[in-house]
């Protein structure tokens, strides 16, 4: 049922009423409209104009833009949380999700108290990252927290660090700390894929005398590709819209040396820690981050649908 | 389809591996490997809400001198106090409320909108579902300082509504989006024949279509939920009186009071954890076995 | 035409259902501010959680005073407040009176035109000194925009047990400072608890060690008039001067943040903290064993003045909201907080140094602070003066401090950020 070509889903074309078309369709386009597109296309006007505090001043053009892309040091600043942010989806997409699939595949195969085990992977994905960014600084506290303290009592005294008071560390400890958080999400996903995939192709390539792992990365392996297309996607909006967890480890300024400034602080410290004209500054950079995040997503998106079609 | 777990089961205990003897021994070694790697991550994953649960019982100059360690005695002044000062009863009263009706009008307004997308044919029909599938992408909270003043002219500041309409349409895009996913694979057949018994649009939306969604709807609310509950930027801004605060404000207010008293910290921590965490190991199967169904289209 | 109908019904019905479904909210979301009658409620925001309690207390005395209002402290988390303010001023849910950051900060609240000017409305202004208004002027239009409330100085606080111990006494010069710190590192004990992770504490401990290096007043005047920039070797030496003593602070200090130094000083793991006065308060709640004394920093070698400056500046002032539907009232209100009735209890309750002239401390440790504040005193450079446009010197103080603490840039180097960013706003009076 699952393979060959799908019989086309819709039917009766053009004889439901318009009535019933707008019933259905209008409550969340109006919701949706109303508290999502509109606030943004008023955050793009916004960014034309030079604002005094909460009042409106005058037409300021591409001013904003301007002064947002070259004041010293915001200017700089912009390009350097970028970064930070690749590298943070980068580093989640390796961690996070390969450590999903593995845990997933490990499951998968061992159905034993799997129950058990999902909850307590998935655990905590319930907390708030707040409070996860909150709970993970005094873990990790050089003075008090009971990490840097497990390890100086089992000998690794040069392993303990001010891991987030340490430009080096903070940003893999920023990446460690989110995957700590999200890997239910990635195994619960490959999981129900792998639970997808019929078992008969696996059994036929075990006949054809495959090896497991063979089996694992030529049979199942391509199969899994949806679901990683899935993961990419809600990774990547995830890993540039990151805000409450690095706020609530490193401060709004991104920790040492801004070593975890991304794009949602710098966005919040232009709107709520800058100046007389934070509303038209901070409307042109959402702008900006905006048009990145939206243009990078679609692209991803069409690439990996591309992808699937072709398998 | 909603069976995919049990056959597997079935399968691997059937005697058709070849070689049953010395197979046997690699995989019953093997099984105690991954057996092993499983408990290790579960320390991982669990270890630091142990040390947490340890902690809420020990005296704060405790943990001071010595991070980790057992409590000297089971007392329960930490929780009195963090319960006390938290007004942690009234945040939970709130988020739940904030939370479900939230949910329930995202899923409601998403479903009836995805069905007519996937299902309807006509003009426009293509353009509206991109508009909802590409605020899978927007990020909504750069529109935050617009939704304020258009919140402060409609008099929702410090409104729980306000706060469930906000959070209802930033679901909407992914609600949309898996629904559509869900049906483009459901067959129409049961659709055709209550058509045939003469059903009515609404009336086959609600009888008809509504069960079949369930696993799609599982999967929705599953996913709105943790963020919703979890969210602190929006009522950090939109909300004003304490007694309307959820549960994640309430604790950074929380958090900010007592920063340098760590045992209430931890008692806190575990009041606000131990409700969901109950709330969740009871949903577990259902959320497994909607994601299940949900991706084995 | 039937579709059409019953499609808008099933549209009303949802939204209904929706608005329904979580009503409970839905009305009486109004934050308990009434204009009519004798009965009158004063909602004053605040950025003090800890406070909450005094304040009652000392508002009950305006209470007893004046019948029929009522006025009720409402404190949010200080990170937050910033924003919760800016937006809750200029809308009638929002304060009466609100607790108003100083210099640099409050000019967006100025500009928006959210509080009410009370050059005209307090009297009692113009007898409060023109350095402790400048925390509360407006830089555009020169007026001043609230009450000063406390003033706050800078320091390094001791445990007294801990330097009774170690035969130990507030230090007199440079030289007693060091080989006390040195002392103190070899008996076992973290001679200072210095936060390092929370930036916004660096450019305070600059100041504590490094006023008299650069000169305090002197040197300000000099920025200003633009003869001197933070370029020039004496504010570079002030940061070297500071920096210098990072060897005496935790081990792994770079990860220290505000809550842990206090907690190592509390816990009696460390001598010594450099901060503001307000931290007695904070620290007697904690440990009310605690023995506290205060000190400043003595002049290094080679510093530009040969007393021992003590940092101070405005912490914030009481303002009037704009859209107050209770403006008279809440003017009345500010008005009492100007007066030396408020002066007293402000630090009685709060154990603060209190704004309004002529008010005493009677606590010994804060009779002492504004006495030697007094004395020698010395700026809070980056907050204070230059701190009304973007991006200001005290956000780049607080990265530049922290690059150079933790050996991403030279003093030079983290000099030259403060100046390259003030520079492109910054007028020199002349």
């Amino acid at each position: 049922m699952t393979s060959g070509p799908r019989r086309p889903a819709r039917y009766r074309a053009g004889r439901t009423g318009l009535g019933w078309i707008a019933g259905f369709t209008l409550p969340a386009l109006l919701l949706y409209s109303l508290l999502i597109v509109v606030p943004l296309v008023t955050a793009f006007y916004y960014g034309f104009f030079h604002w005094e505090g909460t009042q409106r001043a005058g037409f300021a053009g591409l001013g904003n833009y301007q002064e947002v892309l070259t004041r010293y040091p915001l200017g700089d600043e912009i390009p350097v949380a970028l970064w930070h942010n690749v590298l943070f989806f980068v580093g989640t997409m390796a961690i996070q999700n390969t450590v999903g699939l593995g845990l997933a595949v490990l499951l998968y195969r061992n159905p034993r108290c799997k129950r058990f085990f999902q909850t307590v992977f998935s655990l905590p994905y319930l907390i708030s990252p707040l409070i996860v960014g909150y709970l993970w600084s005094l873990l990790l506290s050089p003075s008090f927290g009971p990490v840097n303290y497990v390890l100086q009592s089992v000998g690794l005294d040069s392993w303990a660090r001010p891991w987030l008071g340490d430009p080096d560390t903070a940003l893999p400890v920023l990446i460690l700390v989110n995957a700590w958080q999200w890997i239910g999400g990635p195994m619960l996903i490959f999981l129900a894929a792998l639970g997808g995939i019929p078992r008969e192709l696996e059994e036929a390539a075990a006949l054809d005398g495959a090896s497991s792992a063979r089996a694992f990365w030529s049979v199942r392996f391509p199969l899994l590709m949806p679901a990683v297309g899935v993961i990419t996607v809600l990774t990547f909006i995830g890993c540039f819209n990151i805000f409450d967890l690095v706020y609530a480890l490193g401060g709004s300024d991104g920790g040492p040396g801004g070593a975890m400034d991304v794009l949602g602080l710098l966005y919040y410290r232009t709107a709520f820690e800058g100046g007389t004209n934070a509303i038209g500054e901070s409307s042109a950079l959402a702008m900006m981050i905006f048009v990145l995040i939206f243009g990078v997503a679609i692209v991803l998106e069409r690439l990996l649908r591309r992808r699937e079609v072709a398998s | 389809m909603t069976s995919t777990l049990t056959p597997q089961r079935r399968t691997r205990s059937s005697p058709a591996a070849p070689g049953p003897r010395t197979a046997q021994a690699g995989t019953g070694l093997r099984r105690a490997g991954v057996q092993l790697l499983l408990w290790l991550y579960a320390a991982l994953a669990f270890g630091p809400l142990v040390l947490v649960l340890i902690g809420s019982f020990r005296d704060n100059a405790d943990i001071l001198r010595q991070p980790v360690g057992l409590p000297t005695s089971l007392g329960l002044d930490n929780y009195q106090r963090a319960w006390e000062t938290a007004s942690l009863g009234t945040y939970f009263v709130n988020s739940v409320l904030v939370t479900v009706a939230s949910v329930t009008l995202c899923v409601t307004v998403s479903a009836m909108a995805a069905y007519a997308l996937s299902r309807w044919r006509f003009r426009g029909r293509a353009l509206l579902a991109a508009l909802f599938i590409s605020g899978l992408m927007i990020p909504a909270k750069l529109g935050l300082l617009p939704v304020f003043y258009m919140y402060q002219s409609l008099g929702l500041i410090d409104s729980r509504v306000g706060l469930v309409l906000l959070y209802a349409a930033s679901g909407i895009p992914f609600s949309i989006f898996v629904i559509m996913g869900f049906m483009r694979g459901l067959p129409t057949e049961l659709e055709e024949a209550a058509k045939l018994d003469g059903a009515n649009e609404g009336r086959m939306f609600v009888s008809v279509v509504l069960p079949l969604m369930r696993p799609a709807l599982a999967v929705v609310t599953v996913f709105q939920f943790a963020p919703t509950w979890n969210d602190f930027f929006y009522p950090l801004v939109l909300m004003r009186s304490d007694d309307k605060y959820t549960v994640p404000v309430g604790l950074t207010r929380f958090f900010g009071e007592f920063a340098a008293d760590r045992a209430t910290l931890f008692a806190g921590l575990v009041i606000a954890l131990v409700p969901l965490a109950i709330v969740f190991a009871f949903a577990t199967k259902h959320i497994i076995s909607g994601l299940t169904a949900g991706m084995s289209r | 035409m039937i579709g059409r109908r019953s499609g808008v019904l099933a549209l009303l019905g949802t939204l209904t259902l929706g608005l329904v479904a979580c009503s409970p909210s839905a009305s009486e979301g109004d934050s308990g501010t009434s204009g009519d009658g004798d009965e009158v409620t004063l909602e004053v925001w605040g950025w003090r959680q800890e406070d909450v309690a005094a304040y009652e207390k000392i508002f009950q005395l305006y209470e007893d005073a004046n019948p029929g209002v009522t006025v009720e402290y409402v404190p949010y988390k200080a990170d937050e407040y910033d924003t919760i303010l800016r937006t809750g001023l200029g809308d009638a849910s929002g304060p009466d009176v609100a607790q108003l950051r100083s210099y640099g900060l409050l000019q967006p609240l100025v500009a928006s035109e959210s509080l009410v000017p009370l050059d005209d409305e307090v009297e009692a202004l113009a007898d409060f000194p023109d350095e402790l208004m400048d925390g509360a002027r407006g830089v555009a239009d020169g007026q001043l925009y609230g009450v000063p409330f406390a003033l706050q100085t800078l320091h390094v606080i001791y445990n007294k047990a801990l330097f009774d111990e170690h035969g130990l006494t507030p230090p007199q010069t440079w030289d007693d400072m060091i080989a006390a710190f040195t002392a103190l590192k070899t008996a076992g004990v973290t001679p200072l608890a210095a936060t390092v992770a929370d930036t916004w504490m660096l450019p305070i401990q600059h100041e504590i060690f490094g006023a008299s290096t650069y000169g305090g007043y002197d040197y300000l005047d000099q920025l200003l008039a633009g003869t001197a920039d933070f370029t020039g070797q004496p504010w570079v030496d002030s940061m070297t001067a500071w920096q210098g003593t990072s060897e005496f602070w935790a081990p792994q200090f770079q990860g220290v943040t505000y809550a842990d130094a206090q907690a190592l000083f509390t816990s009696g793991q460390a001598a010594m903290f450099p901060g503001g006065i307000w931290e007695l308060a904070v620290f007697a709640q904690a440990n009310p064993d605690l023995e506290l004394g205060i000190f400043n920093v003595p002049p290094p070698p080679g510093a530009a003045v040969q007393e021992t400056l003590v940092p101070g500046y405005v912490d914030g002032s009481f303002g009037v909201s704009a859209a107050s539907p209770d403006q008279e009232a809440a003017l009345d209100l500010v008005r009492w907080m100007a007066s030396e009735e408020f002066g007293q209890a402000f630090t009685d309750e709060l154990r603060q140094i209190s704004a309004v002239p002529g008010v005493e401390p009677a606590d010994e440790l804060l009779a002492q602070a504004l006495e030697a504040h007094l004395a020698n005193p010395s700026p809070y450079v980056t907050y204070a003066y230059f701190s009304s446009d973007q991006p200001t010197a005290w956000d780049l103080a607080s990265e530049s401090l922290s690059d150079f603490v933790l050996g991403g840039a030279t003093a030079e180097e983290a000099a030259g950020h403060i100046q390259q960013g003030v520079s492109q706003w910054f007028e020199p009076q002349s």
